[in-house]
């Protein structure tokens, strides 16, 4: 298998499936999913997925070099990808203050694929945005809500159990200019 | 202060965390909201290495963020680890039950001289 060839989402779910097959539960997050639910509008350098049990790294280089990925740093790189692969993340899975359980997973191309909803990657950024005032993750949220259905409900309740009632608002705010600026622009 | 010098410390959750120095960068980051490592390792009286070592294991586990002001490191409690406000509460109990000088001493960091040679105030 040439995992060059491969897109975003195949490529995640071949390491996903990999990761799985050795005895992990393994969940993709972060800038991946984005880069997945934006559909071609942001891209990922990363693969980052939560992973339980945490403490069998040698599982995990070995599940990953049968895929031809080797440890560099606190990544996995391959020669032929550009994206690295990070398990560093750490379990529970989690979006601020509140714990989620592991989502289903879906077949990719023959392969298992777990990752975030798009409601859930869009309440992880906005709690990058929120917590830690990252622009570049409100960027991601807006881009993921722009292209997928979002429960916008769902995240106005927890933005508010995160107590950034302020927060939302403005994400909302630009939200809405974003969308009235993609219909002008047809 | 010991009779031997060194700074006391009470270590109340010292059997949770296995340790003193985690306790005490943790109480200390919770009061002061952030703190770079040179600054916490002289407050507390732990050595630096000691303390730069503890605060990678914590940012590794999500528990506490860094980020750089200029060219220091800063230190925070992570407001996006999903046990914050139970660390926070725990901490917060554990703040009220230390002795009165030992949590002063968590509270106001000590203020260097303007000039050189000047006393240190407080």
């Amino acid at each position: 298998m040439k995992l060059s060839r491969l897109s975003t989402e195949e490529l995640a779910a071949v390491v996903c499936d990999a990761l799985e097959r050795h005895g992990f539960t393994a969940v993709l997050t972060g800038g991946g999913c984005v880069m997945i639910y934006a559909e071609g509008k942001y891209v990922s350098k990363d693969l980052d997925f939560v992973l339980v049990p945490q403490d069998r790294l040698k599982e995990v280089e070995v599940a990953l070099a049968e895929l031809g990925f080797r440890a560099e740093g606190r990544v996995y790189v391959h020669p032929e990808v550009d994206m690295a692969v990070d398990v560093g993340n750490r379990w529970p899975l989690a979006v601020g203050q509140e714990i989620l359980k592991p989502p289903p997973r879906r077949r990719v191309s023959g392969y298992y694929l777990r990752m975030l909803s798009a409601t859930d990657c869009v309440k992880d950024r906005l709690a990058a945005f929120y917590h830690w005032d990252d622009r570049q993750a409100l960027e991601q949220a807006i881009l993921v809500c722009l292209a997928q259905r979002v429960n916008m409900r769902e995240v106005g309740r927890w933005s508010r159990a995160e107590g950034q009632e302020a927060g939302f608002a403005e994400f909302r705010r630009e939200l809405s200019r974003r969308r009235r600026a993609a219909r002008r622009s047809g | 202060m010991t009779n031997d010098g060194s700074l006391r410390r009470s270590a109340l959750l010292r059997p949770l965390f296995g340790s003193s120095l985690k306790e005490w960068l943790l109480l200390c980051l919770l009061t002061r909201g952030e703190a770079y490592p040179s600054e916490l390792a002289k407050e507390l009286g732990f050595a630096l290495l000691a303390v730069q070592k503890q605060l990678a294991a914590l940012e590794d586990g999500g528990v506490v963020y860094s980020r750089m002001r200029g060219r220091t490191r800063l230190y925070s409690l992570n407001p996006r680890y999903p046990f914050r406000r139970e660390l926070e509460a725990l901490l917060r109990r554990a703040l009220e039950a230390l002795p009165a000088e030992e949590r002063e001493r968590l509270y106001v960091p000590r203020l260097r001289p303007r000039k050189p040679g000047k006393p240190l105030a407080r």
